[in-house]
C-alpha cells in the first residue's frame, strides 16, 4: 500500500527535477551566493558582516544611487503602462491606433536631445520605448479577453464610457496588466545598458554602480548592492499590490 | 401612441443587408417575441435598439423620444444576454446596484428596488455570492434581477434561456411570464424556439432572411397564417397546393374546403394536423403508413393522392394502425398563403 503511494511521489519527482533543478541551479544557487556573499561568506577569507551593507546605507552617494534606480524602474513602467492601456484601446478603434503608431516610432529621432539630462527623461523614454511593445502586447490581450457583452452590459446599466471603463473594464484586465508590470519592472530596475548610455553621470542607479564594483573585483559588494535592489523591487511590488488590490473595489464596493 | 416605435429602421454590413428597413410598434406592458431561425437579424435588431450598432437607416422612438443617435447609457433601455453577462468581480448584490449607482437612484430607493427584486427573482439567498458560485439557472436570473432593478422604459432579453437544461428553461419561461406580469414591463424577447415564443407572448414578430415576415398574437399566427414561412415555422403544418375559386379550395385528393379569400387559380393552404379527421374507412382515399405515439396524442403519416399528410389524434382514442385506409376530412379553419412574404411591407 505504501509503496503505491510512494512510486508517483517518486515519479513526480523525478519528473520535476529537468524542470525545478534548471531553476535551482541557475537562480537559486547564484542567488544563495549572492545572500552570503553580501555577508562576507564567499571568497578567500570568509567571515560573516555587515559592513558591506553598512556601507550602502551609510554612503550618500549610494543612497542616491538607490533612490535613482527607483526612479529609472518606476517611472517608465508607470509611464509605459499608461501609455500601453491608452494604446491598446485605440487599437480596439483601429483608425486612431494606427496614428499613435505612427507617432510612436519616431520617438527614438527626437531621444539624442534628452540624452545624460539630469532628470533621466533620455532614460525614460528609451526604457518606455524598449518596454511599450511588450507591454501593448500583454494587456491588448488582458482587454480582449473581457466579453463584448459584459462591457455592453455596463453600458445598457447607465455607465458611460469612461466609468465603464474604470469600474469593469479595467478590474477585469488588472491580472494581465499586473503580469507585465511585474516582468517590466523588474527588468527596468535592474536595466543596466539604457542608464549607462544616456543617463546623466551623476546620481548612477546602483546596476551601473555594481557594474563598476564588479571591475574593480568588489564582489561582497556587488553582491550586497545586488541583494538591496532585489529588495527594493520586491518592496515596489508588494506596494503595487496593495494599491491594485483597491481597484474596481474602491467607492463604496468595499465590504 | 405606443411605447417603442421603429420606423423603417434597417442595417446593412458593407454588402451584406442585415436587416431590412423594419417598422414595429410595442405597445406598453406588451411583451413581443422576435421568432426567427439562426441569422435572420433578431440580434441586430436587439444591438440597435441597445446603442451597441448604429443603424444604417430610420428612426426609434421610446417614449416619446427619438434615441436612434443616443449612446446605450442614455436610452433607458435594460438588456438582459444570452451569455448572462454578469459582471465576474462583483457578487450578486454589487452586480444588481451598479446600475443603480450609474444612475444616482438614492440609497433608500436602491435598497428597495434591490430588495424587490432579489424576491421576485428568488435570490435573497445569493446576495454575497461571486456570479462564479452560481448555476447556470441562477445567474440567468440575477442577470434578470439587474434589469429589472432598473425599470427601464423597455427591456430587451435575447435568447435568455438557451444555454439552460430543457427542465430549467420551461421553469424559467414560467417564471419570466409571472415577472413580465408583476413588473409591468414592456419586453421585446428574442429566441428561435417557437414553442417559447408561443407561450410567453402577447404578439409575436415573425422574421426570415433580415426582414419581419408577419407581426401577430400566438393564436392568430398559428391558426390563421399568411406566409408559408409562417405556418411552417409555427408548429406543424402540412402546405398543400390548391385550385381556389369561389371562396372555396380543392385540395389535390378532391375535397373541397370553405376559404376566407377571393383568390382565384393555383395557391397554397396550410392544414395543421390537429385540423385533419381520420376516420377507418375501407373505401377512403388515404392509407396509414407511419404512427408514433406520443402520449397525449398519436401521429400518423397519411398517404394521399400522393401526398403524405402529417395528421394527429387524441391519445385517448383507439390507434389506428398501419395500412389501415382512412376517409380524411378538414375540420379547422384553412388559410390561403402568401407564397413569399411581402418584402419591407409585412403588415
Ligand atoms: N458585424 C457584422 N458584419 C457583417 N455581417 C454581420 C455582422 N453582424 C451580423 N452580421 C450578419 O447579419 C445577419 C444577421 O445576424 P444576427 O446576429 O442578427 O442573427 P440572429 O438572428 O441573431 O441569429 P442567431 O439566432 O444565430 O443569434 C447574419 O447573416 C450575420 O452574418
Ligand atoms: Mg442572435
Amino acid at each position: 500500500m505504501i509503496g503505491l503511494h510512494r512510486r508517483p511521489r517518486l515519479e513526480l519527482m523525478l519528473l520535476l527535477l529537468p524542470g525545478a533543478g534548471f531553476l535551482a541551479a541557475l537562480f537559486g544557487f547564484p542567488l544563495l551566493t549572492a545572500l552570503l556573499g553580501s555577508f562576507g561568506l564567499v571568497g578567500d577569507d570568509p567571515a560573516l558582516t555587515l559592513k558591506f551593507y553598512a556601507r550602502i546605507f551609510t554612503s550618500t552617494v549610494l543612497l542616491r544611487s538607490l533612490a535613482t534606480s527607483l526612479y529609472y524602474g518606476v517611472v517608465p513602467v508607470a509611464v509605459t503602462v499608461v501609455l500601453a492601456i491608452v494604446l491598446a484601446l485605440a487599437l480596439r478603434r483601429h483608425f486612431a491606433g494606427r496614428k499613435l503608431f505612427n507617432g510612436l516610432y519616431k520617438i527614438p529621432l527626437k531621444l539624442p536631445k534628452m540624452v545624460r539630462d539630469p532628470w533621466g527623461i533620455g532614460v525614460i523614454a528609451a526604457t518606455t520605448w524598449k518596454q511599450l511593445p511588450f507591454m501593448t502586447l500583454v494587456i491588448t490581450g488582458a482587454f480582449a479577453a473581457i466579453p463584448e457583452d459584459i462591457r455592453h452590459a455596463a453600458r445598457t446599466l447607465g455607465a458611460g464610457p469612461i466609468r465603464a471603463f474604470l469600474r469593469i473594464e479595467l478590474p477585469l484586465a488588472l491580472p494581465g496588466i499586473t503580469a507585465a508590470v511585474l516582468l517590466t519592472f523588474i527588468g527596468s530596475m535592474g536595466s543596466f545598458a539604457i542608464p549607462d548610455l544616456v543617463g546623466a553621470p551623476n546620481p548612477l542607479p546602483l546596476s551601473v554602480r555594481m557594474v563598476r564594483a564588479f571591475a574593480e573585483g568588489d564582489m561582497s559588494q556587488v553582491f550586497a548592492i545586488g541583494m538591496v535592489l532585489s529588495a527594493f523591487a520586491f518592496a515596489v511590488l508588494i506596494g503595487y499590490y496593495a494599491l491594485t488590490s483597491r481597484v474596481g473595489t474602491a467607492k463604496g464596493d468595499s465590504r | 401612441m405606443a411605447e417603442l416605435q421603429l420606423h423603417s429602421v434597417g442595417k446593412r454590413f458593407g454588402d451584406t443587408v442585415a436587416l431590412r428597413p423594419t417598422s414595429l410598434e410595442v405597445e406598453k406592458g406588451e411583451f413581443v417575441t422576435v421568432l426567427g431561425p439562426s441569422g435572420c437579424g433578431k440580434s441586430t435588431l436587439l444591438r440597435i435598439l441597445m446603442g451597441i450598432t448604429e443603424a444604417s437607416s430610420g428612426e426609434i422612438v421610446l417614449n416619446g423620444r427619438r434615441i436612434e443617435a443616443l449612446p446605450p447609457d442614455k436610452r433607458d433601455i435594460a438588456m438582459v444576454f444570452q451569455s448572462y453577462a454578469l459582471f465576474p468581480h462583483m457578487s450578486v448584490r454589487k452586480n444588481l446596484a451598479f446600475g443603480l449607482e450609474m444612475r444616482k437612484v438614492p440609497k433608500d430607493e436602491q435598497r428597495r428596488r434591490l430588495d424587490h427584486a432579489l424576491q421576485i427573482c428568488n435570490l435573497a439567498a445569493y446576495v454575497d455570492r461571486m456570479p462564479r458560485q452560481l448555476s447556470g439557472g441562477q445567474q440567468q436570473r440575477v442577470a434578470l434581477a439587474r434589469a429589472i432593478v432598473m425599470q427601464p422604459s423597455l427591456m430587451l432579453l435575447d435568447e435568455p434561456l438557451s444555454n439552460l437544461d430543457a427542465k430549467l428553461r420551461d421553469s424559467l419561461r414560467h417564471d419570466l411570464v409571472a415577472l413580465h406580469r408583476q413588473t409591468g414591463s414592456t419586453s421585446l424577447y428574442v429566441t428561435h424556439d417557437q414553442a417559447e415564443a408561443m407561450a410567453m407572448s402577447d404578439r409575436i414578430v415573425v422574421m426570415n432572411g433580415g426582414e419581419v415576415v408577419e407581426i401577430g398574437t400566438p393564436v392568430s399566427l398559428y391558426r390563421n397564417p399568411r406566409h408559408v414561412f409562417t405556418a411552417s415555422f409555427l408548429g406543424q403544418t402540412n402546405l398543400m397546393p390548391v385550385e381556389a375559386g369561389n371562396r372555396q379550395a380543392r385540395l389535390p385528393w378532391g375535397d373541397v374546403v370553405p376559404l376566407e379569400s377571393n383568390h382565384r387559380g393555383a395557391a397554397v393552404v396550410s392544414l395543421r394536423p390537429e385540423n385533419l379527421a381520420l376516420t377507418p374507412d375501407a373505401a377512403g382515399h388515404g392509407e396509414i403508413t407511419a404512427v408514433s405515439f406520443m402520449g397525449a396524442q398519436a401521429n400518423y403519416v397519411v398517404r394521399i393522392a400522393d401526398f403524405n399528410l402529417k395528421a394527429s389524434r387524441s391519445g385517448g382514442e383507439a390507434l389506428l394502425e398501419i395500412g389501415a385506409r382512412v376517409a380524411v376530412s378538414v375540420t379547422g379553419p384553412v388559410s390561403l398563403l402568401a407564397e413569399t412574404p411581402a418584402l419591407g411591407r409585412a403588415a
